[in-house]
């Protein structure tokens, strides 16, 4: 402890006193770093907001839409398809969902001739939809189980249709739904996987049957949101196909619903590779670099390494002298390569208008590759300085 | 009395075959506490192999050297290093500071490894600077002291550890004939009882200045003489 305390004291007496050779040491490593740091952190906000959506929405949400299999206009899946569904034990949580066509929508029947020209998604769905795709409502509640149960004609509104019809939070207001009067009770926000649902209109099954379809008792969905487990979203994916079917006629598609979005939120590996390279022949270049400025160190400081020497410091403490000057220019240098490297980011990020991010392990990788690279080139001159004959540097008589 | 240093029948030579050179053929010789000892001869005498020899800096091709009773003829070079920071001082003609510390750091190189704090070395330091009358100019660094003034750092670097001898190789070659006379003055007030003083010249002045003389020539010694009991 003594010893090692002793030599922190001379390797940094030792690199303050040659400022500007230290300051060339550290050069190497430090470029090298903050190029790899700026590459990585660069390539990866290029795509931030992305991946930030993702990491937000989750990637275990996958959809089963029925699929017309007999060219039939209006395919359904069966009527116990959540059911079904909750068979499948990677399944978390189910809701169901079913598009109704040709309802038209106006905010109030005068408004007909105003508003004949958008066409507006009607949705039958669950009390469960909201807790299942993760979103909140902007203002009041969504269908719940007394609205199910009752068939009562209350509508829940996307967040743009809520615009458009000039809606205000809590104002009590009925919308027209094929010339019936339904409450408005709740706006849904964005929900960025079904960005239709933005304009839609949700009401319970129940009153959909009653009012829309000529089907009595169950209604038949035509989609299912389904959480998986983490990472099971494939599996669980082609589960459903055979779980909703059963071997019945209907036909079932899936889709993971966050696939697409990773896609694109995948960095540019190879832009990144190559830059990761450069950055890495870099700090190579300047491991050689520490490693030359250190042997002409040792030719200079010979004459020290010999009285050193002769006052009884031993071959293994010069070397771990040169060694431990080393390995500070490799922890300065790591740190303010990783300094720059961030600042390079956030510079990028700022001008690009990106979302900043960098994995937190690449800071101390960062350091630690500079201190390792620092060591390997110090290794030589640190032997060459530690089999120094005092007597030669000395030129005794 | 075991003396600080016995050498016997010690010889080197450089190079093999045809083109060996006996630098050192077949010395014997004891410092013994209390000596003020010069090694005095021509270029090419074998002193500086001799001096060599004594700091523990080399080894011997044949013969035995033994420091304080201690045989540091066929050991690990990290022995030797740890009886040489032991037990040898050395004083140099170019002195031999490290250009970027000052007085004190320069004489506290020498007593790091040693397990002491860092208060400790100071302490030392500035006492062993006291000693040749320069701790005013502890902060000094090389270039800012007088030649002189960097010798008697140096002897103060060498005197911090307490040696049992102290090797001075031409001590005063390097100084003005006022700053020699004051380093040969401080030299020769150093020698006790627990310590012995070495000094390898050419000048004669200065060897016949030493208590005990020692004469070379051609690798051997030729006269071993007391001037001053």
């Amino acid at each position: 402890m003594n010893e090692f305390r002793d030599l922190a004291r001379v390797a940094l007496t030792g690199l303050a006193a040659r400022k500007a050779r230290t300051l060339l040491l550290l050069l190497g490593p430090m470029i090298g770093v903050a190029a790899i740091i700026a590459a990585v952190g660069l390539t990866d906000s290029a795509k931030g907001d992305l991946k930030a959506k993702v990491a937000d929405l989750g990637t275990n949400l996958v959809e089963a839409s029925a699929a017309s299999s007999f060219g039939g206009e209006d395919p359904t899946l069966p009527e116990d398809a959540v059911k079904r569904t909750l068979t499948v034990r990677t399944v978390e949580k189910v809701a169901a969902v079913r598009q109704l066509a040709n309802v038209v929508v106006t905010p109030y029947t005068e408004a007909l001739e105003q508003f004949d020209t958008v066409p507006i998604p009607v949705v039958a769905a669950d009390s469960t939809l909201p807790d299942v795709l993760e979103v909140e409502l902007v203002s009041g509640r969504w269908i719940d189980r007394f609205d199910e149960e009752t068939g009562a004609r209350s509508a829940v509104i996307g967040q743009s249709l809520a615009r458009e019809f000039s809606y205000l939070p809590g104002e009590n207001r009925t919308i027209e739904l094929g010339g019936l009067a339904y409450t408005v009770v709740g706006v849904l926000s964005r929900v960025e996987l079904e960005p239709g649902f933005d304009t839609a209109v949700f009401i319970p099954f129940r009153t959909a049957g009653d009012d829309f379809l000529n089907e009595d008792g169950i209604i038949a969905p035509n989609k299912l949101y389904a959480r998986t487990a983490e990472g099971a979203e494939r599996e669980t994916a082609d589960a459903l196909v055979v779980a909703v079917n059963l071997g019945g006629p209907d036909e079932v598609s899936t889709e993971i619903k966050s696939e697409a979005l990773e896609l694109a939120a995948e960095s540019d590996r190879q832009l990144q590779l190559i830059v990761v390279s450069m950055g890495l022949l870099a700090i190579i270049v300047g491991g050689l670099g520490i490693a030359n400025v250190m042997s002409i160190s040792v030719i200079q400081r010979s004459a020290e390494i010999g009285i050193r020497r002769a006052l009884g410091h031993t071959r293994r403490i010069i070397a771990m002298q040169f060694l431990l000057e080393a390995i500070v220019v490799g922890i300065i240098g790591g740190i303010m390569g990783v300094l720059l490297g961030v600042l390079a980011i956030l510079v990028g990020v700022w001008l690009a208008g990106w979302v900043f991010v960098l994995a937190a392990w690449l800071v101390p990788a960062g350091v630690l590759l500079a201190i390792t690279i620092s060591v390997v080139a110090g290794l030589f001159p640190a032997t060459r300085a530690a089999r120094l004959e005092p007597l030669e540097t000395l030129r005794l008589g | 009395m075991t003396p600080f240093m016995e050498l016997t029948d010690v010889s080197r030579c450089y190079g093999s075959g045809d083109t060996t050179v006996w630098a050192l053929r077949s010395v014997s010789l004891r410092i013994i506490p209390g000596d003020f000892v010069s090694i005095v001869g021509p270029s090419g005498s074998g002193k500086s192999t001799l001096l060599g020899l004594l700091g523990c800096l080399d080894v011997p091709t044949s013969g035995t050297i033994l420091v304080e009773g201690e045989d540091v003829t066929a050991v690990a070079d990290a022995t030797r290093t740890r009886v040489r920071g032991r037990s040898i001082g050395f004083v140099f003609q170019q002195f031999h500071l490290i250009p970027h510390l000052d007085a004190l750091g320069n004489v506290g190189t020498a007593l790091l490894y040693r397990g002491l704090r860092p208060a400790e070395v100071k302490e030392k330091s500035m006492a062993a600077l006291a000693r040749v009358g320069l701790a005013h100019r502890h902060d000094h660094r090389s270039v800012q002291l007088s030649g002189g003034e960097q010798q008697r750092v140096a002897i103060a670097r060498a005197l911090v550890t307490e040696p049992r001898i102290l090797l001075a190789d031409e001590p005063t070659g390097a100084l003005d004939s006022n700053n020699a006379a004051m380093v040969m003055d401080i030299l020769s007030g150093l020698r006790d009882e627990s310590r012995a003083v070495v000094v390898v010249t050419h000048d004669l002045d200065i060897a016949n200045s030493a208590a005990r003389k020692i004469s070379m020539r051609d690798g051997q010694v030729v006269n071993d003489e007391v001037l001053v009991p």
